[in-house]
This record gives C-alpha cells, sequence and structure tokens, in this order.
C-alpha cells in the first residue's frame, strides 16, 4: 500500500505570554504601565512536539485540560504560527469539526447550512447539490425553516457534523470533541460515516479527553501532558498509560 | 472570475446577508427602519434647528439629512466591525479565507443600509423640490471614499478590540466629539479659530461638505477637498489594513 504522510509536526513549540500579565484593557495597561509593572512571564504551550499522521489512519489526540490540544489544533489548521517548528499539511483539504459550530442563532437552519458552507469553502453550487444530502443525515427535514436558537445541542451538533462531512473527496478531517457529544444513536451513525470517509482514503484527527472514543476509533494515539509529547503508539497503550497516570497523580 | 473570488464572493453575500437577517430578525417593520430612521430624526433636529439657523442654512433637513446619513454609515461600519472579529470567533478557527472578509462584511451591511436609507433621502429630496444636478454625479464618489475610511477605521478598531476591551466605551466618547466636530446640525461658519480648522480637516466633514455642495449648490468639491477625500481614504485604509496583517498572528494568539 502506497503510504504518505498527511500532517508533519515537526519540533514545534509554542510560546505565550501568561493571560495574567497581558493587559486585557487600555485602563489596566495604563496602570500598568505608570506602576513599571513589566515582567513577561511566558509559559510553553507546547515544547517540541513531532509526530506525523499518514493518510488513511485515525489518529485520537489525547491529554487533560490544558495539555495544548486546541493549540495544536489551531497551529495544524493554519490559525495560528508555532514560535518555532513546522507543520506540513494541505491546508486546503483540511477540515475542522468544533462543537461550537459557528451558527447564528438568528437564522433558520437552511441559511445556517449555506453561511457555514461558504465558511468552510463550500460553492453555492456544492452546498445545492448536497444539501438534501446534508438535511437527511443530521435527520432534520421539517426543521430547517426553523431558527438553530430552537434547536436543541443535540440537533445542533448534528447539523454541524453533517455539513463538515459533506465532502465526498479525501481530506483530513479534525474532531475536537464531537464525538462524545450527541445521542447514542447518532454517534454510531457518525462513527460509521468517519469509517466510511476513511475508507475513501481520508484521513481523521480526533481531539478528546476521553479515552473510550480513541479506543472505540483509533488506530493510533498520541498523548499530550503539559505541552509535552508524552507516548504515541497504539490506543490500548497509550489511553491505558494516560489512565493510570492520571489515577497516580489523583486529578 | 476564478474559483477563488468568486467563493470569496459567495462568503461576503452569505455573510452580509446574515448580518441584515440580523440586524431585522426582531423588528416588526424590519428594513423599513433603516428608511424611517433618518427620516425621524431628521424631523426632530428640524423641529429645534431650522429656527434657529434660518438665516444660515436654506433647506435645513436637506441640509441635515445629507451629513447625518453619511455619518450614520461611519458609525454603524466602524462599530460593528469592530466586534466583528470576537463576535465570529468560533467561525475564525474554521476559514479558508482571509479574516479580512469578516471586517470587510460589516462595513459593506452599513453600506447596504445607507443604501436603503438614500432612498428615503430621494423621496425627501422631490419634497423639498431640490432639483436634479450634474454636481450629484459625485455622490458615488464620495461614498466610496467614505466606504475605504470608514474600511481603514474599522481595521484599527477591530485589531484593536481583541487587545483592549474598552476601546468600546472609549470610542463611544471619541464618536461623540467627532460627531460634533463634523458639523452635522450646524453651520461651521459660526465657528472660528482652531476648532473650524480641526472641522475643515476633519475626512466626515470634507465628506458630508462634499454631499452638501453637490446636492444643495451644484458645486463640485474644490480641489483641495477633492485631494484630501482621497488621501484621507486610501491613507487611513493602507494603514488599517497593515496595522491588521501585521497583528494577525497576534489576534489568533488572543482570541
Amino acid at each position: 500500500m502506497n503510504r504518505q504522510t498527511d500532517i508533519l509536526v515537526e519540533n514545534v513549540t509554542m510560546r505565550f505570554r501568561r493571560a495574567k500579565d497581558e493587559a486585557t484593557s487600555l485602563k489596566e495597561l495604563m496602570v500598568r504601565t505608570l506602576r513599571g509593572d513589566q515582567h513577561k512571564e511566558t509559559f510553553l504551550a507546547l515544547d517540541k512536539v513531532s509526530f506525523a499522521v499518514e493518510k488513511g489512519e485515525v489518529v485520537g489526540l489525547i491529554g487533560a485540560n490544558g495539555a495544548g490540544k486546541s493549540t495544536l489544533l489551531k497551529i495544524i489548521a493554519g490559525a495560528l504560527l508555532p514560535t518555532s517548528g513546522q507543520v506540513w499539511v494541505d491546508r486546503r483539504k483540511v477540515q475542522l469539526l468544533t462543537l461550537g459550530t459557528g451558527f447564528d442563532p438568528e437564522l433558520t437552519g437552511r441559511e445556517n447550512v449555506y453561511l457555514n458552507g461558504a465558511i468552510i469553502g463550500y460553492s453555492k453550487a456544492y452546498i445545492d447539490e448536497k444539501y438534501k444530502e446534508i438535511v437527511a443525515f443530521a435527520e432534520l427535514d421539517g426543521f430547517m425553516g426553523e431558527k438553530v436558537r430552537n434547536y436543541s445541542s443535540g440537533m445542533v451538533s448534528r447539523l454541524g457534523f453533517a455539513i463538515a462531512t459533506a465532502r465526498d473527496t479525501p481530506e483530513i478531517l479534525i474532531l475536537d470533541e464531537v464525538l462524545s457529544v450527541g445521542d447514542l444513536f447518532f454517534r454510531k451513525k457518525s462513527e460509521a460515516r468517519i469509517r466510511e470517509m476513511i475508507h475513501a482514503g481520508s484521513t481523521v484527527l480526533i481531539v478528546s479527553h476521553s479515552p473510550g472514543v480513541i479506543r472505540a476509533n483509533c488506530t493510533k494515539a498520541i498523548w499530550l501532558e503539559r505541552g509535552r509529547l508524552q507516548a504515541v503508539g497504539p490506543p490500548e497503550a497509550v489511553c491505558s498509560a494516560y489512565e493510570n497516570r492520571k489515577k497516580g497523580t489523583g486529578s | 472570475m476564478t474559483h477563488q473570488s468568486r467563493q470569496f464572493a459567495f462568503v461576503i453575500q452569505q455573510l452580509t446577508a446574515r448580518e441584515l437577517k440580523r440586524k431585522y430578525a426582531r423588528s416588526y417593520l424590519g428594513v423599513v427602519w433603516s428608511v424611517l430612521n433618518p427620516l425621524l430624526s431628521m424631523a426632530v433636529l428640524s423641529l429645534i434647528f431650522s429656527q434657529l439657523f434660518r438665516r444660515s442654512i436654506e433647506h435645513y433637513p436637506i441640509y441635515y439629512l445629507s451629513g447625518y446619513l453619511l455619518w450614520q454609515a461611519f458609525t454603524g461600519a466602524t462599530t460593528a466591525a469592530m466586534t466583528t472579529l470576537a463576535d465570529n470567533k468560533t467561525l475564525l478557527l474554521k476559514v479558508k479565507f482571509p479574516m479580512e472578509l469578516f471586517v470587510l462584511t460589516r462595513v459593506y451591511t452599513a453600506l447596504i443600509n445607507l443604501g436603503y436609507s438614500l432612498a428615503a433621502y430621494g423621496v425627501m429630496l422631490a419634497v423639498f423640490r431640490i432639483t436634479l444636478k450634474w454636481a450629484m454625479l459625485m455622490i458615488p464618489v464620495i461614498i466610496g471614499c467614505l466606504f475605504l475610511f470608514s474600511l481603514g477605521v474599522a481595521f484599527l478598531l477591530a485589531t484593536a478590540y481583541v487587545f483592549f476591551g474598552d476601546i468600546k466605551h472609549l470610542y463611544s466618547v471619541v464618536l461623540t466629539l467627532w460627531m460634533y466636530c463634523s458639523a452635522i446640525f450646524y453651520p461651521v461658519q459660526q465657528l472660528s479659530g482652531p476648532i473650524r480648522v480641526v472641522i475643515e480637516h476633519n475626512p466626515l466633514y470634507i465628506y458630508i461638505h462634499g454631499m452638501r455642495s453637490a446636492v444643495l449648490y451644484g458645486a463640485l468639491p474644490e480641489p483641495g477637498d477633492l485631494a484630501q477625500m482621497l488621501l484621507w481614504s486610501l491613507g487611513m485604509c493602507l494603514t488599517g489594513y497593515t496595522v491588521f496583517r501585521r497583528s494577525r498572528n497576534k489576534i489568533m494568539e488572543r482570541i
């Protein structure tokens, strides 16, 4: 089988200024400048992280809150530039699906499909063509004229998932904590859809703090702890190590 | 059109449609407000000030409305664009296009609203029997300049707002001062000294003055004013855009 690397993360380091040292208003900035309060503490959100994701792999990224998962995602998606290091990925293929899907509550489901589709790079003709499929997959037939404000959170995430996975060409799908929500039935359905996409040659990166999701879906797991790469390997081994570590620290 | 620019146009169209729908979603009269609002404001101001300025300004309602419409477009565009990055936080991560489009969309939405209001303006011109003049062809040029100028200010504000939340309050104070320095409801001739100089170099006043001269007197802007118009709009647009571009990565870090 012809293997190629879809995402290559090389020595990525991200250094942030501490949030508490950052003035969030002009008033604060003035007070600080007057007091000569200039110390700038930084912290490493990511510390020389390197890994590769091959085409067709389903990689799980696991770690506690604040481990640097979201920062890493933003860097892979191209929203942030790392302080040092490099990421090789074809950004045109990357599709990022997060929980806050960016739907506008004041618009109807239908209007949101077009708005969201436009934003993630679908053309008008493409959405027209796929519209029925999206609605059917999200099981929202008859609700598309309703404002999203009146949707349940399950309906919202179903619609978000349906839009993001509507593309049939192989792509790189990044799921940020998406699989752990929704009812059991839809979770099964979305997992099936992901498997379908993998068959079509898609690469999937699943981010979660739940080992269950990783074990059920992934072919490889990456464990991130306080910005450092802790372990890479088979999901079972990495997840067990992650769970043991959690017990060990008692957090 | 290339595939990419067609996609950008589609995104702008979708985002603008959303802004307009949101704006009018909860009001029964909907888009009629854009037409009614300037007229009501004009009625109020005319009631009070047309007596006061009877000698120095003829057609006070039109004098006021010309300034008010441009001023409203400017404040509408800039205040809406200021918070656009924060408002669209969740979308920013997923976008496949430059995030400048978010700022551009809010300014463009204000331009469309100005379009609706201009319909009311047209009716008022007819009511006050203002004849059509060749100089009115300057109006699109003036609005174009206003658009670029607003866009520049919008870029600066959108960037600043990400870092300093209180810019919002500060800007509303600045706007009040700026409004009084734009001679929207009083004749500029009554002022003298440094404040007069400030007003005459205030880009908003220059745009408003250009609009009034064209509509009321059929006069083209003086070369000096025309140069200032263009310089302000291009200069501000470039400055804003450059600052925005440079801060891109910092903005994403903060968001």
